[in-house]
């Protein structure tokens, strides 16, 4: 501005429309990495609140009315992020700002009717990018069912290599050893990439040792998962069948996805026009009209025999009540869905397991684009993930061209402290790396770290 | 509230201080005066403090609305001390008391002075002190906001506090960039009348200390006279350039950035170039039958009018010896003052027009009872919220002028002298009627008035709120309290 050229890098122009949940996530996970961000929102309160507590300009309005974006400035705009309650809306929004600017757009479309035309709508509307957290938390979730040992599983190098999060069991064989006798014992080669001990998350070098208790994370190729996990006699096999509590898109998305993989599905919903239309769309699951707080009804319908356990109520505390509950009465893998992210360290003091947070899985996905789209140098992002209450990211780069970090043995690069590169996909197969390896021009390469704002592979030297 | 920051945030304000010090340090120099040393020893006194101040980063670095007054304030009464101090130890004003009155007059931009002969006084001090209305125009938080390495973004409650105008909106979405195009803005129009002052014929120095006293609208004039004794030419020039500091910084950046168009149809700088041409025009009608040629009245009274309506203060002739509707105008004048966001005191062009909307509405709502009207303003909602702190801020001025004027009669003097002695002060004009007239000083009056006065100057500039929440038991309980939980922690 004005001709100062700024020694940093310049951030985005982006503006957001909607301030519900995800837009303040957004707005504050943004803000935070540098951008230039103007909010619109109908409602002046939440204007006045967010703009009070991030350096973001703020604008009461209806986000999709022409003259609304050209006071916003969405002429000079590099993103417009649509996430307000409608889908219809944000399409809007975004079908206006293509029509005005050269702007990329995202747009979250959450209604089961349109997620089967995502492909269709992204295309003829030119939109970057379409979110729906619900099918991505459904989609997480039924990850985590596939493996229920685990307590996160995140897939990289669209789905060749997963990235697995587990607690280290009393008595197993891992308790003591150290990561370097981890791969002499151990034929499948797997990495460690990050352990939690005690809320202290580090990225763990050879010499760290394994305790039990320990929640880790490994990396590994997909087909090689069962291998590792049977060998340190963990139990592997994914679930036979599911309660969901509550019906609604998330429970949907998910229940399908279930079926598909052969588990079977029981939903418990209050509202009877609901059950009727679940049992239209899913014919093959049981669908219960009932009062899913209901233990009566609970222990009716089999919560102590069931072999996962998943409450997908609105309310966040009724589904951690019922995660309380389930853990009481079976043994059943529980996988809890909360919203907000405001007490987070009350819920992971309460040791649930397995926790989804949808709102934090939708503004990664939009972080992670952002990211990719702010680099002007050759590396870009692939994917993101955030681990641990977001205090490690795991994020996978393109390798476009050649750079300093490239076609050298990784041995012979000077790394920052707490970076891991835990896996190079080369032509689809995945490389476990050891010092003699090195980055090609072409690969993709996934790197832990606890730093956070890397948006180049060239981040990690030092 | 968070104590760790707002000493943070003062540490900076007096290492910035210094680094301001150093103007007057460099005149000395040029000018071979002895007072320079005094400025040079504040100097390093300020940065050394500051230093000891700022050198823990403190870890929670959020500003909510309560910290970014108190800093704020604490600030503007740091500065004031700080910058009052060579002053003093020079002996060039004796008494403390005076030598406060005239900082804080200088950095609040009020261009009143205690002063009987300024001509006196050493360069240095004559510059620093027109330095201090450049300084206090624009803010020291605003300079602050463009330099200080804070993370986190709530810095917006330090603009809040310091910026005029019933409600602050930023220009770009980053507060630093929105500062420093404010900053870069008030620089260029204070070099551009400097340019023109030289061509003029000005001396350099003068020229220097005339546009840093216009820019800031403060009116702390180098001269005896104030601008009497320049040309027709260099009064117009300073009356132009005072009309553009009181005008909404925001229209320049319109200007320069997006459309003319629109800055054009600002309702407020509307109304207030309005006011302005008709309090000319009646004006300059008194004047005709007392002044010879036309033209001179026509400079007489456009020269006044720019002078006291944005708050400046500067004064070409006697306008105590003026008819008295164009006494009676020109104090109202004061009252008014400039636009919202920009460097001039007074009540705002802005929120007396929502004032004047709401009387239109409630006149309305006697003839529709159930007629339901929304303020506007440039076409856009005026929030009930906004609407609210108005009245209130109207209120509160009215108390406040009222128990002043009480304080100061108290000294006997006469209604008019007591009067706009503190709407002088209260709007950051500078001079007022009879005893404080153009020509006369505030150094008469005692030194309990004087405080009054100086009190008056401060909640003028920081429009009242963020200096009288420094009054209000919870901000100094709370400060108590934490100050005390921590050191048990230790």
């Amino acid at each position: 501005m004005l001709g100062t050229k700024k020694t940093t890098k310049q951030g985005l122009k982006i503006i957001i429309v909607g301030c519900g949940k995800v837009g303040s996530t957004l707005v504050e996970q943004l803000c935070r990495e540098g951008h230039d961000i103007t909010i619109i929102d109908t409602n002046s309160n939440r204007i006045q609140e967010i703009t009070n507590l991030y350096d973001v300009m703020g604008l009461t309005g209806n986000g999709a009315s022409y003259s609304v974006q050209v006071e916003a400035g969405i002429k000079a705009t590099d993103l417009l992020i649509a996430v307000t309650g409608s889908d219809e809306l944000n399409l809007l929004c975004c079908t206006v700002a293509k029509q005005v600017a050269d702007c990329a757009a995202i747009a979250r479309v959450r209604n089961p009717d349109y997620s089967k035309e995502v492909g269709y709508l992204r295309q003829k509307l030119g939109l970057a990018m379409i979110i729906n957290p619900e099918l991505e938390a459904a989609r997480e979730i039924a990850r985590i069912l596939y493996l229920p040992t685990a307590l996160e599983v995140n897939s990289f190098a669209h789905g060749q290599a997963e990235l697995i999060q587990f607690k280290i069991p009393e008595g197993n064989a891992l308790d003591g050893m150290t990561i370097a006798r981890l791969d002499q014992n151990i034929p499948i080669k797997v990495l460690i990439c990050a352990l939690e001990r005690e809320g202290q998350v580090q990225i763990p070098s050879g010499d760290s040792v394994l305790r039990a208790g320990d929640v880790i994370s490994f990396v590994a190729p997909r087909s090689k998962i069962r291998g590792f996990l049977s060998n340190i006699a963990v139990k592997t096999h994914q679930v036979k069948n599911t309660m969901i509590i509550g019906g609604g898109k998330a429970a949907y998305y998910l229940a399908s996805q279930l079926l598909h993989m052969g588990i079977s599905v029981k939903i418990i919903e209050q509202n009877k026009a609901r059950c009727e239309e679940l049992s239209l769309l899913l014919p093959k699951a049981i669908i219960i009209n009932g009062d899913g707080t209901d233990g009566e009804l609970l222990k009716e319908e089999g919560i102590e025999y069931t072999e996962s356990f998943v409450p997908l109520t609105g309310i966040d505390e009724e589904n951690i009540m019922l995660t309380l509950h389930a853990r009481q009465v079976s043994d059943a893998k529980i996988i809890t869905k909360v919203n907000r992210t405001t007490f987070r360290n009350v819920i992971s003091s309460l040791d649930l397991g397995s926790v989804i947070y949808p709102r934090q899985i939708t503004s990664e996905a939009i972080i992670a684009y952002v990211r990719a789209k702010n680099d002007s140098k050759n590396n870009n992002i692939e994917t993101l993930y955030h681990l641990f209450n977001a205090q490690v990211e795991a994020i996978e780069f393109r390798v476009d061209s050649p750079s300093d970090v490239t076609d050298l043995p990784l041995k012979d690069l000077t790394l920052k402290e707490q970076v891991l590169i835990a896996f190079i996909n080369r032509n689809g197969s995945i490389i476990i790396p050891s010092g003699q390896d090195s980055i090609l021009v072409g690969d993709t390469v996934m790197v832990v770290t606890t730093h956070t704002g890397f948006d180049d592979l060239q981040d990690i030297l030092k | 509230m968070n104590l760790p920051i707002i000493r943070y945030v003062l540490g900076y304000v007096l290492k910035i201080q210094a680094l301001f010090l150093l103007l007057p340090c460099i005149t000395a120099f040029i000018y071979q005066e002895q007072e320079g040393f005094f400025y040079l020893a504040t100097a390093l006194l300020c940065v050394v403090i500051g230093h000891l101040m700022s050198f823990k980063k403190p870890q929670q670095q959020v500003f909510y609305l309560k910290e970014g007054c108190v800093a704020t304030a604490l600030s503007w009464i740091i500065l004031s001390i700080s910058g009052g101090l060579p002053f003093w130890l020079s002996g060039e004003i004796p008494l403390f008391t005076d030598a406060m009155f005239e900082t804080v007059s200088g950095f609040t931009t009020t261009g009143a002075s205690i002063l009987n002969d300024v001509e006196i006084i050493s360069k240095s001090s004559l510059l620093w002190r027109s330095f201090t209305n450049w300084i206090g125009g624009m803010g020291v938080l605003v300079f602050l906001l463009t330099i200080i390495p804070l993370s986190g973004g709530s810095h917006m409650n330090l603009m809040r506090a310091e910026s005029p105008g019933p409600s602050v909106g930023k220009l770009v979405p980053k507060i630093k960039s929105t500062a420093r195009i404010l900053y870069l803005i008030y620089l260029g129009l204070t070099f551009l009348e400097f340019i023109l002052l030289v061509a003029g014929g000005m001396p350099v120095f003068d020229a220097i200390a005339a546009s840093f006293s216009t820019a800031g609208t403060g009116g702390f004039g180098i001269k005896n006279s104030s601008m009497g004794d320049y040309s027709p030419y260099l009064q117009w020039v300073v009356t132009i350039f005072m009309l553009l500091f009181g005008v909404n910084f925001n229209a320049y950046y319109l200007i320069l950035f997006h459309n003319v168009k629109k800055a054009l149809h600002m309702e407020e700088v509307r109304w207030y170039f309005s006011i302005v041409g008709i309090s000319i025009l009646i004006i300059f009608f008194n004047l005709l039958q007392t002044v010879s040629s036309a033209f001179e009245a026509l400079t007489q009274s456009a020269f006044q009018v720019a002078s006291i309506i944005t708050t400046t203060g500067f004064s070409t002739v006697d306008f105590s010896q003026w008819a008295e509707s164009s006494k009676v105008i020109l104090v109202l004048l004061m009252f008014i003052g400039g636009c919202a966001g920009s460097t001039s005191g007074g009540i705002k062009v802005s929120r007396l027009v929502i004032l004047f909307k709401t009387v239109v509405k409630e006149l309305n709502s006697y003839i529709h009872p159930k007629s339901i009207v929304k303020l506007k303003m440039d076409g856009k909602q005026v929030e009930h919220e906004v609407v609210r702190s108005v009245n209130v801020y109207f209120i509160t001025f009215m108390i406040i002028f009222v128990f002043s004027v009480l304080l100061v009669s108290l000294e006997g003097a006469d209604l008019i002298t007591s009067f706009t002695a503190v709407a002088a002060t209260l709007n950051n004009v500078g001079p007022g009627l009879e005893l404080v007239g153009p020509t006369q000083n505030f150094g008469h009056f005692t030194l309990f008035t004087k405080w009054v006065l100086i009190f008056d100057m401060l909640a003028g500039r920081l429009e009242l709120f963020p200096l009288l929440i420094l009054f209000h038991s919870s901000v100094w309980k709370d400060s108590f309290h934490s100050g005390w939980r921590s050191k048990k922690a230790k």
